[in-house]
């Protein structure tokens, strides 16, 4: 997908100025609340007018002030999930997931009900009103009603943000596995820096209405992270784990993790603050983290008032952050050697 | 006291006049309405003001508008009677009084029910493909239906009820025009009338609980769902 | 005690005691088409008795009857009609020795000035006739009296547009609606360009128009709505009526 974006909006006191190219299958928009997020999301799927400028994906101009060109949204085929799923209250899951289905040209009608449902899980809830789901299911029909439009583009706007930390993590595969199955490229909105590094490949950052950059949903992270309460997120691959005196050693870079914390003791994704690594510049002695991990440093970057350690693992990564004083006291450089203490309570599953 | 064959046929044109008012005004009330609340154009605080004028002006008045417009001298009088349709003094005068001093309540009922429906599900809906007349079809519809139901029955209640505007342009001819207020009026007016105007007055009454008690129904199951 | 502060007490307890005496209030319940001939007679009376007040209630002659009924103050009752004289003196609210005509009116057809109506078979050649509802209205009594009279009630009845009372009549007349309408004489003589008398219905074909007055009870008892009573047969009186178009004898 391509997408030419110029567009200037005013809403009263707040003015959007937004002037981009990007493209890619898997977009997001990232920018604090406030920030002009949805009302770019809105000016995209036609619902609101820019004052001026254009709108171009894939080649078709579907904005054009100058050309006054402007398609209405039915005719964009740009589909939409809200933060609030909202599902028509007066239809069943499969009329609300036919709904776009049936008001797609029939040329371009490519995805069909049954392989959704089967996707989504929602088979068994066809008949269901959506007044009687769960906070994910309707979500999900809100995504399976969206893809059978069969969209040129799927916009996101917050579709995790009303849903709770457990069920967000369930609802992500999902959204993944779809948009890959179908081929629909999106363009993902949100305020989390993990969802981001989650869904998409790349990241438009808007702030107070205006476009501040497009980087890659890791390096935006990785600049991020001195204001980020949670530090930068650390993704570790480990294996499937064995017992080992009231811990799970799980596979991990050549060597293992010892975690306390396990719930699901299976291979999988876990989270791991970089708050939460501490750097020794020799083997401590007596320490009591349970992971202790011989590291190269890589390289320094900055990230805010935080300094951040990029470390090589035995070939795997770890993001570690530490106060600029402190790498200048361990005289931490790149290629320097270094210990990295984890405590076995510290890691998340994801 | 004694009901004689007319005040039969007023029960019966009353309801009669109710009821092809009401499915008169639908489509009328549900246009109104949607104007309101989803229009975008100039001079939509003159159409409400408009729409609502009928509320506060006396029937009366109503009335007397009605006959300056569509009397034989009026200018859609004139038109109508070109094409050969004659509307004053006829049970069409009466439906006519109906429909205009009863449309507020219609268009207040059905715009309140549309007021309520999450902007986001019509967004959805154009997003998903559906054009505006789809969508106010096959969403805003259904989403407004407990608006109008109670609206109409609100509305056909109002009409059973009609009097000032409905004696002036529709007359109050026994068997032809005289709805059952009109009948209880004249009644009420004789010295000997008053048994009859009493029963009737009777009947006025429970029909209008009668619809009102369904109109009561049909709010709360809304606030219930 | 200050002599202004007298001065001014005494003023106000003369005035408080001496209103009495000299001011009287009648309350009038009259028919509503006799409203601007009642207007003027009782502001020469007032003119002539200037400790006399009224407070006029016009309306339709059954709605002023209930409402006597149902105790409004009245002192004096105008109708269109006998019946509801007769109504009251029965249920006893109506001195009936007081009672008497208090003028006559006469029906008239009015309509389009160019239609001529020599006799009351000639209606049959219009298409519509305004005529109050008989049940209610006394002028459509009378109406119906003549139509079946002359036996022509049938034929007519479809042609009938019933109108809720004589000013209603008069406003369809007057706007075209209907090609004549059946109104009283002194309605027809305030219509303006668009209608005009066409014929006057014969005496004989109805009872006559007239306007029977009584005292109420409480009239009765008051010396000064006994005077007025007397006052409305006076030559002055009477000259007023005529003016207006109402017959006296």
């Amino acid at each position: 997908m391509e997408l030419e974006l110029q567009l200037r909006k005013r809403q009263g006191a707040f003015s959007l100025t937004v002037d981009l190219t990007v493209s890619g299958e898997r977009l997001g928009l990232f920018g604090p609340s406030g920030s002009g997020k949805s009302s770019l999301a809105g000016l995209l799927a036609g619902l609101s007018r820019p004052d001026d400028g254009r709108i171009i994906l894939d080649g078709r101009t579907l904005f054009d002030a100058e050309k006054r060109i402007d398609l209405p949204p039915e005719r964009r085929r740009i589909a939409l999930v809200f933060q609030q799923h909202a599902l028509f209250p007066h239809l069943n899951v499969r009329q609300n997931l036919l709904y776009g289905h049936r008001r797609c040209p029939a040329a371009q009608r490519r995805i069909e009900l049954e392989e959704v449902a089967d996707v989504l899980g929602l088979t068994p809830l066809l008949a269901q009103q959506p007044a009687k789901l769960s906070g994910g299911e309707r979500q999900r029909v809100a995504l399976g009603r969206a893809v059978l439009a069969s969209p040129r583009l799927l916009i996101m706007d917050e579709p995790l943000s009303a849903l709770d930390d457990d069920l967000r993590h369930r609802i992500i595969p999902y959204l993944r596995l779809v948009s890959e199955r179908f081929t629909i490229p999106f363009l993902f909105i949100s305020h989390s820096l993990l969802e981001m590094r989650l869904m998409t490949e790349r990241v438009a950052v808007l702030e107070k209405g205006e476009l501040r950059a497009v980087v890659s949903p890791e390096e935006l992270a990785r600049q991020r992270m001195g204001q980020q309460p949670a530090g930068y997120i650390n993704l570790l691959q480990v294996g499937p784990p064995r017992q080992t005196q009231g811990l799970l050693a799980f596979p991990w870079a050549g060597g293992e993790l010892l975690l306390s914390d396990a719930t699901l003791p299976e291979a999988g994704t876990v989270e791991l603050s970089s708050k939460e690594i501490i750097l020794c510049r020799r083997h401590p002695e007596a320490i009591s983290a349970r992971n202790l991990l011989p590291c190269t440093v890589r390289h320094l970057f900055d990230a805010g008032r935080k300094t951040g350690v990029e470390l090589d693992c035995n070939g795997a990564t770890l993001i570690a952050e530490i106060v600029p004083d402190a790498a200048h006291e361990l005289a931490i450089t790149p290629g320097s050697t270094i210990w990295a203490a984890i405590k076995a309570s510290a890691f998340r599953r994801l | 006291m004694t009901i004689a064959p007319t005040d039969i046929q007023a029960m019966q044109l009353s309801v009669k006049v109710g009821a092809v008012a009401t499915l008169a005004a639908l489509p009328l009330g549900f246009y109104a309405a949607w104007l309101l609340v989803f229009g975008r154009f100039r001079g939509k605080l003159l159409l409400e003001l408009l729409f609502n004028l009928p509320l506060i002006l006396p029937p009366v008045v109503v009335g007397y508008l009605l006959l300056l417009l569509v009397g034989v001298e009026g200018p859609l009088g004139r038109l109508l009677g070109m094409a050969g349709i004659r509307i004053i003094f006829t049970w069409k005068a009466a439906v006519l009084a109906s429909l205009v001093v009863g449309f507020p309540l219609l268009v207040r009922s059905i715009r309140l029910a549309m007021e309520g429906i999450d902007p986001q599900l019509l967004q959805a809906g154009r997003s998903l493909g559906a054009g505006p007349l789809d969508l106010t079809l096959t969403v805003i519809l259904p989403l407004s239906r407990r608006g109008i139901l109670a609206g109409s029955s609100l509305f056909f209640a109002r009409s059973l009820g009609e009097f000032g505007a409905t004696i002036i342009v529709a007359g109050s001819i026994p068997g032809v025009t005289q709805t059952l207020p009109l009948a209880i009026y004249d009644y009420a007016s004789s010295p000997d009338g008053e048994g009859t105007a009493l029963l009737l007055c009777l009947v006025s009454v429970v029909l209008s609980v009668a619809v009102l008690l369904l109109h009561e129904t049909v709010l709360q199951r809304g606030k219930a769902a | 005690m200050h002599t202004p502060i007298r001065i001014i007490l005494i003023t106000l307890c003369m005035l408080l005691f001496a209103l009495p005496s000299w001011a009287t209030e009648l309350h009038l319940s009259v028919a509503a088409s006799l409203r601007e001939s009642t207007n003027e007679l009782t502001a020469l009376f007032q003119m002539q008795h200037p400790g006399v007040s009224f407070r006029n209630n016009f309306g339709a002659s059954g709605a002023l009857a209930k409402q006597i009924e149902a105790g409004a103050p009245a002192d004096l009752f105008i109708s269109a009609n006998r019946e509801w004289v007769d109504y009251l003196i029965g249920k006893r609210l109506a001195d009936a020795q007081s009672s008497s005509i208090f003028a006559y009116n006469q029906l008239v057809v009015a309509g389009r000035p160019g239609l001529k109506i020599r006799s009351i078979q000639d209606l049959l050649q219009l298409k519509r006739i305004a005529i109050g509802s008989p049940t209610s209205v006394p002028a459509g009594e009378y109406a119906m009296q003549a139509l079946k009279k002359t036996g022509i009630d049938r034929q007519v009845a479809h042609r009938l547009v019933l109108a809720k009372d004589v000013r209603a009549c008069l406003l369809y007349a007057d706007r075209g609606e209907v090609d004549a309408a059946f109104v009283y004489r002194t309605d027809a003589l305030m219509l303006s360009k668009q209608a005009k008398i066409l014929y006057v219905v014969p005496e004989g074909l109805h009872e006559r128009v007239s306007y029977p007055m009584v005292l109420t009870v409480a009239g009765a008892r008051k010396p000064d709505a006994q005077a007025f009573i007397r006052f409305l047969s006076s030559p002055e009186a009477k000259a007023i009526l005529k003016k207006r178009g109402f017959e006296l004898r």
